[in-house]
């Protein structure tokens, strides 16, 4: 007898920058420290990671005693703030070998953070960073707003949807239009 | 058992008749035999449903219980008369019960248990017995036919030989089921009361198999293909699995293309885990464990005379679930551009050995689209055929126009 799989693995959630940036409402599930913790987007997801792929178009390399990689992702839409520190060793080399500009993939958890004066500063801390393809590029911009237009669809029939128009007010066409215009930007 | 759910019964059976019952009349009537009269329910019921369908113009139901019904028509919930062969008898699991075997005609079979209380004569093995109002009610989801004290059992000269029919693996369901397959894995067994376990094929899928230790009861032998007829088949955690310890197993001639319960998955590749990439396999027949980097087997100890392999272990995600994948040498080969030998020889010559492979295999493949199809086995799919997504066309403009009607 092999041992049941019990623990399934939360999926990485697709999304678009434009709509990743909004992103404000997070929540922990349970009161254990281990508890995971999870966003909801504003087309009423929730997610504890997700991925992505564009264009690395520039890195950094900051800290002194505590060496973290920032780096910026372009999609259709808008920018994913992208970090890679040393708690996540094998990601921050990957991102550290990587020439901007590359097509990349990135798996990662999203990542809240509010400064002294209330602003909202949404990241994703990368779980690993990979060179890909422009096809790869396009594959997922047909995949991301295929996810995010079932998502749409779906809005006010779940509790996570419900609780995200509450949280956002989320409009439907201002997401439609995203969807379109970053479909626009693929070639036939 | 509850009131309710007795009158639906009875409702139900007259209304498959045609008949339109006062479910309020039936209850209380039910209410009536059992609380004011002391009635039990079964026996309620009987009289109630006679009323009833005596009422309704309905004579053959009035008669139901006792009319003789085929095996395999027969539902949870009915009063039956079966007329069959007792092909199983298994060790009784407690006291209270008498016997426990299987029943069979030649419609199908099925499990039986007799109460203790109930006083009945001991059944025989392979002898035919006609068994008067006995109750069928359903035991981890499969029908079982208990006999009690108000069952009539009486022996029967007639000795017909049964041919049970071959049920495909897929289409088995719990209760009772007879196949013919082969012994494709062996597995070990990880109990003192268990004799083998592993997996069965057939053209149409594969299921998991137990036989525990019990006098008399042999193992199958790997690649070995068996008639195997009654075995019980037990529904735990959504899946099937077959015991046999019920059951009589024949080998049989002949081969059989093992079908696998093929699903196809298209998704990123997310994640490529630890001991993807060269690994060191344990040399010893028949074990192919992937060793330690100490070239320790978890059984075998320390083996020198390891060989090489290629495999991928890994995450396949489509954005609703994640699913691990494992892929095996040909398709590492494929999707990386990496042969076996080109590996070892790079392994041997770079200076971080076998992880400049891991490197390799998961720049090549992690973050990219692919479609991968195989069989599910323990939560993780082993994946037979992969190829990369390709963009397409149509799918853009098709999403376009799901977006964009109305915006364009």
């Amino acid at each position: 007898m092999r041992p049941q799989a019990t623990f399934e693995r939360e999926p990485a959630r697709r999304i678009f920058a434009s709509e990743f940036r909004e992103t404000r409402y997070q929540f922990k599930e349970g009161d254990d420290e281990k508890s995971p913790n999870y966003v909801i987007f504003p087309t009423g997801i929730r997610s504890n990671r997700i991925f992505v792929v564009g264009t690395l178009t520039e890195k950094q390399r900051q800290g002194d005693q505590n060496i973290f990689y920032r780096g910026r992702v372009i999609d259709p839409t808008g920018t994913f703030f992208i970090m890679a520190g040393s708690y996540r060793p094998e990601a921050m080399q990957q991102l550290a070998r990587i020439e901007a500009p590359a097509f990349v993939a990135v798996v990662g958890k999203p990542n809240l953070f509010v400064t002294q004066e209330g602003n909202c500063l949404v990241s994703v801390n990368a779980e690993s960073i990979t060179v890909v393809d422009r096809e790869t590029r396009d594959l997922w911009v047909l995949d991301t707003a295929r996810e995010t237009l079932d998502r749409l669809d779906a809005l006010g029939t779940t509790g996570d949807s419900r609780k995200a128009q509450e949280e956002y007010g989320t409009q439907p066409e201002v997401y439609r239009k995203i969807v379109y215009d970053a479909l626009s930007q693929v070639q036939m | 058992m509850n009131l309710s759910d007795v009158t639906e019964r009875i409702s139900r059976k007259l209304e498959s008749s045609g008949a339109q019952p006062d479910r309020q009349k039936i209850e209380s009537r039910l209410r009536r035999l059992v609380e004011e009269f002391g009635v039990n329910v079964a026996e309620a019921e009987r009289t109630v449903t006679g009323d009833l369908a005596r009422e309704h113009n309905l004579p053959n139901l009035v008669s139901s219980s006792s009319d003789l019904r085929p095996i395999n028509e027969i539902a949870p919930g009915e009063w039956v008369t079966i007329e069959g062969k007792i092909v199983s008898l298994t060790p009784s699991i407690s006291p209270s019960i008498a016997q426990n075997g299987i029943i069979a005609d030649s419609s199908g079979a099925m499990r039986f248990v007799v109460w203790s209380r109930a006083n009945a004569p001991a059944m025989e093995y392979g002898h035919w017995y006609r068994i008067e109002s006995a109750v069928v009610d359903e035991y981890k989801g499969s029908p079982n036919m208990k006999i009690h004290s108000g069952t009539t059992i009486s022996q029967m000269e007639k000795d017909v030989p049964l041919l049970p029919s071959i049920t495909p693996s897929a289409e088995l369901a719990p209760g009772v089921g007879s196949v013919r397959a082969k012994v494709i894995q062996d597995w070990d067994v990880l109990s003192d009361r268990m004799l083998q376990t592993g997996l069965l094929g057939d053209e149409s899928g594969t299921i998991k198999f137990v036989i525990w230790k019990e006098e008399g009861k042999e193992k199958l032998e790997l690649d070995g293909v068996y008639n195997i007829y009654y075995a019980t088949v037990d529904e735990y955690n959504g899946r099937l699995s077959l015991t046999l310890n019920t059951a009589m197993y024949i080998a049989d001639e002949g081969d059989i293309e093992v079908g696998r319960n093929e699903t196809e998955i298209q998704g990123a590749l997310i994640h490529v885990a630890p001991g993807s990439g060269l690994i060191k396999r344990c040399p010893v027949e028949g074990c192919n464990r992937s060793l330690s980097r100490q070239n320790y087997c978890p059984v075998h100890e320390i083996q020198s005379n390891f060989r090489y392999d290629l495999r991928l272990k890994g995450v396949l995600d489509d954005g609703e679930r994640a699913r691990n994948i494992l892929m095996q040498r040909d398709l590492v080969e494929k999707l990386t551009g990496i042969t076996l030998d080109e590996a070892i020889s790079i392994a041997e010559s770079n200076p971080i050995g076998m992880d400049e492979i891991f490197y390799r295999v998961r720049n090549a493949v992690l973050g990219r689209y692919y479609t991968c199809s195989g069989g599910e086995f323990a939560g993780r799919m082993l994946v037979d055929s992969c190829a990369p997504v390709t963009f397409k066309p149509e799918e853009l403009a098709a999403l376009l126009n799901r977006a964009g009607g109305e915006v364009a």
